[in-house]
Parts: structure tokens; sequence; C-alpha cells
């Protein structure tokens, strides 16, 4: 009996204690604290890219870089606050054709059904601290050829002449990576009816997906869509 | 059996003493806000603190927005309001922003007001840079060849900058919605510098400090809204932003209370800036680059107003104090290694005020320093005033640089010495939100310490040694 209370005792400070000394990594705050370094000019419109190269050539775990993943926005280039809900969705396998679902984090909700209609997934493998990963990136075709490229969006990010500028951004297979699709995997049918006849992903996607360009004006507008389309 | 119990409580006692310090903390401050004469509602803003009538006694020197500038006096017990003339008072100006500091090389220091009645862009009245002469105050900008460079933006903070080290102050004005200001003295006519000098950029100022950040001349960090944060060095009086080099920029982030703070207890200055509604920072510079090792109860977002870096109960560690508008106010102790404790607040948390400014001083000479909280801005509230509780067993030592004209050495940094430690303390040119702190190094006495010597490193990089053989005093140095 004393013996155990002493146990309890030993157990109860020792954790207090190592509460009181441990020390989470804080992601959101080293990005708002290296912004200037991610965007140079402060131009932060469709910075997804921008963001997952500034990631991905940290030397960081997996974890870590999946944490980074969820703190902007693959469309807008918005940071998303460290509490945001991801959305479920599915996006099409470049490679396969073939629908994979998985969480995307945005700042908003017309993003979710810019990036399921405008981008495409790559599967993609990266040697992190504690090993090699593999997983699924958003992307988009080559934007560095485009006569409408958007004027809003700093060309100079991503492109050197008509090439993807592999010194600023991240590129596969000659398409810009835009950002991390979280746990993404083959849809099952459930999944993609939930995606389907949910709320934001089923309804108002199909709304959205159905306006002319010119008449968005919510979310980033058109300029993403110029970027991506 | 009974051996067997008193190892058991033992045990026991032992666990309780590891895990205390982390669970409770005796109420830090004692409430004296009773000293304060005639303490009405009104609306504050920034707190200086320096000698007004030319006594040798520091005041309290309590901004008015809409309301009288205030110089509280310390007087049989009590602080009382010594200002009674008009230019001093100037209640029909919205003054937010004060410090003071020795402009024309009298010795004595000259008091700037930045007046803001705009919250940005252009301002209809000016700021005024009080002079006492012949026990008559005069606003140094109302004589006529000074009224070309008048300042007529919107503004925050201001700091007083010894740029060449030669005992000569310009005032860095931070100002908001248009440029930056930097006035000085020349050919007997106050000129604004800032063009000259590469200062005269357009940010949303907020907070301004200056000290030997970078180098053995005074720099200047000064933390912007609505744009990235300077670090401007010092080159031989003329300075260059590396903030981004520094990676103190922090664009996105909202700037407010700053300060100057050796929080690795290294012998240098590092530098603690809040942000409103953001990241709290406490930036120390390693491998030339500041890294933030604020922890997570430190940083965490809150409205931050002022930010003060002191020694309140004289343990020998520096103790933050975190002055947020209608949010309780927070307190952290700053430990060994840069480590952040909480220490939490009864007294002095003011969780319904609505805090502007605040400034410490050892006000009634009695080696404890007092704190005072100014607040108004959407609410008129009364002053506060605050006290460490502490034994008053505990020893101090007090260091006032004075330089080669007779003023307070605002700028000069002061480092105590020890068997165990090498404190470094800035003699304040300007901090927090609007404030300025008194011109002396104060420092507490850890226990067991010993081998006392002070570096008073001036504003033109030279340093002068003294040997400490008691304590429990304030010890004027004179520059050479």
């Amino acid at each position: 009996m004393k013996g155990n209370l002493l146990k309890f005792l030993v157990i109860f400070f020792v954790l207090i204690q190592f509460d009181s000394i441990s020390e989470e990594k804080n992601y959101h705050k080293e990005l708002i604290a290296d912004w200037s370094r991610i965007f140079p000019d402060q131009n932060r419109n469709a910075g997804g890219p921008m963001f997952f190269k500034y990631i991905i050539d940290k030397e960081i775990t997996y974890k870590d870089f999946k944490e980074f993943n969820k703190l902007y926005c693959a469309v807008s280039g918005s940071l998303i606050d460290p509490n945001a809900e991801p959305d479920f969705i599915y996006a099409k396998e470049s490679k396969t054709g073939e629908k994979i679902c998985g969480s995307y984090y945005k700042c908003c909700i017309p993003c979710s059904c810019d990036i399921m209609k405008y981008s495409e997934v790559e599967k993609m493998k990266h040697k992190f601290l504690d090993g090699l990963k593999e997983f699924y990136v958003f992307t988009i075709r080559n934007p560095c050829n485009k006569k409408d490229f958007p004027n809003r969006v700093n060309k100079n990010y991503f492109c050197d002449g008509e090439n993807i500028n592999d010194d600023q951004v991240y590129s596969l297979n000659d398409k810009l990576v835009i950002g991390l699709l979280h746990e993404g995997e083959n849809c099952k049918k459930n999944d993609i009816d939930f995606v389907n006849s949910h709320q934001v992903t089923g309804r108002f996607c199909e709304l959205r997906n159905n306006t002319p360009l010119e008449n968005l004006k919510t979310g980033m507008g058109d300029i993403f869509i110029k970027l991506a389309r | 059996m009974k051996t067997e119990l008193y190892n058991f409580f033992k045990k026991i006692i032992f666990l309780s003493v590891l895990i205390i310090p982390n669970i409770v903390n005796a109420d830090f401050f004692e409430d004296i806000t009773a000293k304060i004469s005639d303490n009405p509602k009104r609306l504050s803003y920034g707190i200086s603190v320096a000698d007004i009538d030319q006594n040798g006694k520091y005041e309290f020197i309590v901004t008015g927005f809409g309301y009288p500038n205030l110089a509280l006096s310390y007087e049989n017990g009590k602080l009382i309001n010594i200002a009674n003339q008009n230019i001093f008072l100037d209640e029909s100006r919205k003054t937010i922003g004060v410090a003071a500091c020795d402009v024309d090389r009298d010795g004595y220091e000259e008091i700037y007001f930045l007046n803001t009645d705009t919250y940005s862009g252009t301002k209809k009245h000016s700021d005024r840079l009080i002079d006492l002469v012949e026990s008559k105050f005069l606003d140094m900008f109302e004589i006529k060849k000074n009224k070309e460079d008048l300042n007529l933006t919107a503004g925050r903070s201001v700091a007083c900058v010894d740029r060449k080290g030669d005992g000569k102050y310009g005032i860095y004005v931070s100002n908001y919605g248009g440029p930056t200001r930097f006035y000085e003295i020349e050919n007997k006519k106050i000129k604004d510098k800032s063009v000259n000098l590469n200062l005269d950029k357009v940010t949303g100022g907020r907070a301004v400090v200056s000290g030997h950040i970078l180098t053995d001349r005074s720099d200047i960090f000064a933390a912007n809204e609505r744009g990235a944060n300077f670090l401007l060095k010092n080159n031989n009086g003329v300075f260059e932003d590396l903030a981004f080099n520094y990676r103190v920029d922090d664009v996105i982030q909202n700037g407010r209370g700053t300060a100057l703070s050796d929080i690795l207890y290294r012998g240098r200055l590092d530098i603690i800036s809040g942000n409103w509604q953001g990241y709290h920072r406490a930036y120390v510079l390693k491998d030339n680059q500041f890294k933030d090792i604020g922890n997570s109860k430190f940083d965490k977002p809150s409205r931050i107003r002022t930010i003060i870096s002191a020694d309140f109960d004289n343990d020998g560690y520096d103790e933050v104090f975190m002055n947020n508008i209608a949010e309780p106010n927070k307190l952290f102790k700053i430990r060994e290694n840069g480590k952040f404790e909480e220490i939490k607040l009864e007294t002095g948390l003011e969780a319904d005020g609505y805090g502007t400014g605040a400034a410490v001083a050892d006000i009634d000479n009695d080696g404890i320093l007092e704190l005072l909280v100014s607040r108004g801005e959407s609410k008129e509230q009364p002053l506060t005033l605050y006290k460490a509780k502490i034994d008053k067993q505990t020893k101090y030592l007090r260091i006032k640089p004075i330089n080669k004209f007779g003023a307070p050495a605002r700028g000069a940094t002061v480092t105590l010495l020890s068997n165990q430690r090498k404190h470094s303390k800035t003699i304040d040119s300007g901090s927090g939100y609007l404030c300025q702190m008194e011109p002396v190094a104060h420092y507490g006495i850890r226990k067991n310490e010993k081998d006392f010597r002070v570096e008073v490193k001036w504003t033109n990089g030279s340093k002068d040694i003294i040997k400490i053989n008691s304590l429990n005093q304030t010890i004027i140095v004179n520059q050479k």
C-alpha cells in the first residue's frame, strides 16, 4: 500500500516536472518568423509552392514535415490557424487517373473546390531525418509558359523563363508541387460518396465549379485557377 | 517501523521540495497605489523617469491623452504631482510617447513629448521638447528657428540615441504612417536628420529601444506594425537596417512593447519584443543571427502593450513584466539558460485594466523597484503602483552612470561581474511601449554571491571597471 502510494507520487512528480520542462515545437511560429525568407517580396498569392519548397528543404522528420504542411493553404498561400480542421477530399492521380482521397488543410471553403478541380496528385518519395517516406503531393502543370499568367502572382518565384525554377520551388515530372495531401490513399467507394455528398466538397463545389471564371468572387477569386487551369 | 515511516516521509518531503517551485507562487506584488496622491480616472499613456526639476531626484513623468501630463515626485511617503506649468501639463494636446535625455549638453535632460491626435498619417499638433530654463519650462519647438522641422505625423514611441558617442543625444521618433524622424541640435537649431542617417522610412512605428545591441555604439531596434521591424546598426553614426539578416524583421507580426535584456546572463544585451496578439519574442544573438528562445508560456499571443525587464524582487534574476490591455498582465522570471518561468500574479493582474504604459524606478530610494502602470485608451482609469513583496534582508546594488556632461548616460551598458554571473543592463534610452525607465542599472544580489565588479560601457564604446566593496547602495559612475 505504502509502496504503491510512493510509486504513484514519484510518477506524478516526474510527469509534472517533465511537463514543466518539455517544450513542443511550434511550427506556426517558425513559419511566421521565416515569412520574409519564404516570400522575399511579401507577395504570397498562390504561394503554396513556396511554402512546400521551404519545408522540403529543411532537415526535419516526417512528422515535422506533415505538421508544417498543415499550416498553409496550397491554393492561396495563406497561413492557416494551427487549430484548423481539414476537409476530406479527393484528387486525380496524374499517373493512373485514379481518385486519391485524403485531408486538405485550407484557408477557405472554395479552396477545397479549386484544389479538387484544378490540381492532380503525384506520389513522391523523400528522405527525412527518420528515413525514406512516400506520400502524395498536389501538383499543377508547369504554368511558366502561360500567356495569361496571373499578374498578382510573382512569376519570378516559380519560373526561370518557361521552365519551373527548381531553386525556388519543387517540381515533380515537370509539374509544380503546391502542397501535401495528408493521409492520401486510393479512395474507396464510400469515401467518394462522402466527398460528393458533403455540403462543401459536394454541393458547394458543384455550384462553384460551374460558375464562370469571371463571376468568381470568393476564395482566391480567379488567381489560382488562372495559374492552374 | 518508525524508521520506515521516517524514510517514507523524508522521500515525500524531498519530492515536494522538487515540485513546489513549479506549482506554488506566493503573491509577488504588493499594491501600493494608495501612495499616489490625487489619482483620478484618466487616459494615461507613456511613462518616463527623469529629474524634471533638476534636484537630483527622479520623477515619474506620466503622459495624458487630453489629460494633463504629470510629474510624480516621492515626497513624505506619497507620490505627488509637482508639474504645474501649462506648457508641461499641456492638457489640450494628446501625449502618448515620452523620453528624456540631454539633447543640448547642459547636463540636464530635456523631455520629448510625442503628441498624436490621429491614428496614422498627418496630425494637427506637433510634439514638444521641454527644457527647464531658470525654473520655467519652455518648448524648444516653439522657438522660431526650430519650427522648420516639426513632427506633424502621428507617432507612438520615442527613444534617445547618442549616435556618435559624444554625449549629444538625438531623439528617434517612431512615426505611424509617415517617415521616422531623428531630431538633433545642429548649429543651435533642432534639425530632423533622419534622411541623412538612413532613418526616414515610412512604417507603422510602434516601439523603439537603443543601446549596445550589435556594436560598441548605440544601435536601434524598432518594433513596427504592418511592416518589418528595423534593426539599425550604427556605422559611425549612420544607420543600416539589418533586421532581415539578423532574423528579427518579423514582418507579419505587429510589434509592441520592446526591451533590452541580458536573457542568458552572459554580459550582452538581447531583445525582448512583444507582438500584438502575436508571438512574443525573446531574441538572443547566436552566430550572427537572433534566435527566438521564448517558451510556449512566454510567447503566447496577447494584447500586449509594455514590456519591462527588471529585477523587482532583488533575487538577482530579472523578471519580465508584460502589460496587456483589457487582458490580465503576466510576469516571468528569467532563469539560467533563458528559461522563462511564469510567476502567477494576483496583485497586479489587472484583468480589467486598460494598460497603456508602465515604468520602473526606485522612486522611494529604498533599494526596491516600484512599478507604475498607466491605463486608459478606451476607458479612463487611475494609475496603479506596485512593489514586490520581498524579504527586507535581500541585498541590491544600483549603478548610475553619468556622462561627461553630467547627464544620465542613457544607452550605456552596465555589467555586473561576480562569482556567479556576468549580467548586463542598459541605461534606458526608451523602451517598453511609449515609455522609458529610470537611468539606473538595478541589481538584486543572489544567494552566496561575491567578488563584485561593475563594468560600464559608455555610449562611445569605452569601458570603465569599478570594484564594489559594499552593497545596498547607489553608485554614481562618472565618465572621464
